[in-house]
């Protein structure tokens, strides 16, 4: 029994870091842009074609076939803001309803699943792991993908957190969330920070897509239901709180991976959701509380 | 320096300003008083980018204003100190100041300009790793003033920069901004506190329903007994 829970636990931790990169990102958008992006599990899923498309079609090695994913998808993230929200936001005016935004990213999320239904067919593509081998701890095995997972998840956050910290850039993104009208006033532009920071949520979102992508299947609906528990984690951690997130993320992936000792795996989803309801009913703030990017 | 000439804007379909004009000249303490509602904190935002006035003109030392974003106005050398919750509240006194710098473009340059701002503010260097948001209302005041410093602003914008401070307070922002003005930079301040800004004004501008009501020597308008009456109410004695 110890050793099933020692097992799961890993592997909590394992899908907790591909979550943690996920909800991240979508926390740091609604931190800095009140937007909700609905779409944020399309940008997971192309990181995944992306990876498919470098390393099965161009042969590429895995290492460039990761970067690439993350670069691509940071690249289509950085023209969301100037291409879709930017000139919503100029002819709506200052007082914007976040409604329509919501509704914006719901459109952008059918419509490029829909373009990768259409250019990549409905099929459920394979990727070949990027490691072989793995870590035998002798009471169970742990393979190379899922080390790769929890190393490049934690750098990757590290790397999102450090930015935050101590980049002139990053913390201008911190102002911006804290105070966009200051912001200005020390010569932020907002349209620049916005555009980085959707860039940078949906790279992170990219490379989480890569990831997982030999893990699970590559196929265009592959974000959406990690879209919906990002929401759970999200509140559960407080809206706007990256590090709940973060913590949340693993709370809820630990607990996920846990529950199939006692819960039969069809309710899993159902409870995770179950757990969102409830903890929106008890304590809307979220665990965590305010938002503190 | 500054020219706002004929400026009008609204919120949506409701106008606040009418044709407002001012000027400050380099140097100078120009204050503008009002009744509440009278456009002057609308007056502020519209000629540091935050509101587009529909008419009218903003020029700085020759260059047009009216249509630039706060960050690009705030580049042509002009600082600006909000009513309330200017600072970065979660963030130490440190990363204000470096945000200050942010327009310099690199870390170095900033790095340089902040000591010099601690030298001029030794509370900040003390308190340089607390959050923002615990320190009095007094030293979050006089923050967000030492902030807009680290980029050597020609002109400070503030709004009611003694606003909800107890009078001791007020003393020592008005005798920061004393000394401010005479290292030379100009100050255009809003304010409530009509005899605080009558003894540090050069000049006043009053404010009316929007539009311009009286503008001249802060020692003319306290021997207007029609605009003491008028507009200053009991606050002139």
């Amino acid at each position: 029994m110890v050793e099933e829970i020692l097992e799961f636990l890993i592997l909590g931790l394992v899908l907790g870091g591909i979550y943690a990169l996920f909800a991240v990102g979508l926390t740091l958008i609604f931190g800095v842009l009140d937007i909700v992006n609905v779409a944020h599990g399309e940008f997971f899923a192309i990181g995944g074609y992306a990876l498919y498309v470098a390393m099965v079609v161009l042969g590429l090695s895995p290492a460039v076939g990761l970067v690439l994913a993350t670069v691509v998808v940071f690249a289509l993230g950085l023209v969301v803001y100037p291409l879709l929200i930017a000139p919503l936001q100029k002819r709506l005016g200052r007082r914007a309803p976040g409604p329509l935004f919501l509704v914006l990213t719901l459109g952008l999320s059918a419509l490029m699943q829909n373009s990768l239904l259409a250019a990549a067919g409905g099929e459920y593509l394979k990727v070949p792991p990027a490691v072989k081998g793995g870590l035998d701890l002798s009471f169970t095995f742990v393979s190379g993908q899922r080390l790769l997972i929890l190393i490049v998840a934690s750098l990757g956050l590290a790397a999102l957190f450090l930015f935050l910290r101590f980049h002139r850039q990053g913390m201008a993104i911190r102002a911006v969330a804290q105070n966009p009208a200051a912001a200005q006033s020390v010569g932020i532009p907002l349209g620049r920070i916005f555009t980085l920071t959707i860039g940078l949520a949906c790279a992170l979102a990219g490379l989480a897509g890569g990831l997982i992508a030999p893990l699970f299947s590559v196929y265009p609906a592959v974000g959406f239901t990690l879209t919906i528990k990002a929401f759970a984690i999200t509140i559960l951690g407080g809206m706007g709180n990256l590090l709940g997130a973060l913590v949340a993320s693993l709370i809820i992936a630990t607990v996920e991976a846990l529950s199939v000792l006692v819960i039969p795996s069809e309710w899993q989803n159902a409870i995770a959701f179950g757990t969102m309801i409830l903890v929106l009913l008890v304590r809307p703030s979220g665990l965590f509380g305010k938002k503190q990017p | 320096m500054l020219a706002v000439e004929g400026v009008s804007a609204a919120y949506g379909r409701l106008e606040i300003l009418h044709k407002v004009s001012l000027d400050v000249g380099p140097g100078e303490i120009v204050g503008i008083i009002g009744p509440n509602g009278a456009g002057k904190s609308t007056l502020l935002k519209t000629i540091f980018g935050y509101l587009p006035p529909f008419e009218g003109s903003v020029r700085f030392a020759g260059d047009t204003l009216a249509g630039l974003s706060p960050d690009r106005v705030m580049r042509q050398g002009i600082g600006y100190v909000a009513q309330a919750g200017g600072v970065f509240a979660d963030m130490s006194v440190h990363e204000n100041l470096v945000l200050g710098g942010y327009s310099l473009g690199s870390r170095r340059a900033a790095t340089a300009a902040i000591e010099r701002v601690y030298a001029q503010f030794p509370l900040f260097r003390a308190r340089a790793h607390q959050r923002a948001g615990s320190l009095s209302g007094g030293e979050q005041r006089a923050l967000a003033v030492a902030r807009t410093l680290v980029v050597k602003p020609r002109l400070i914008i503030l709004d009611e920069p003694s606003a909800a401070l107890a009078p001791r307070f007020i003393d020592e922002i008005y005798a920061t901004l004393a000394a401010l003005n005479r290292s030379g930079i100009a100050l255009l301040i809003v304010e409530q506190n009509v005899r605080r800004i009558l003894d540090a004004a050069h000049r006043i501008v009053v404010l009316d329903m929007g539009r311009n009501a009286f503008a001249g020597a802060s020692a003319e308008l306290r021997q207007s007994d029609r605009i003491r009456r008028l507009y200053l109410g009991e606050d002139a004695g």
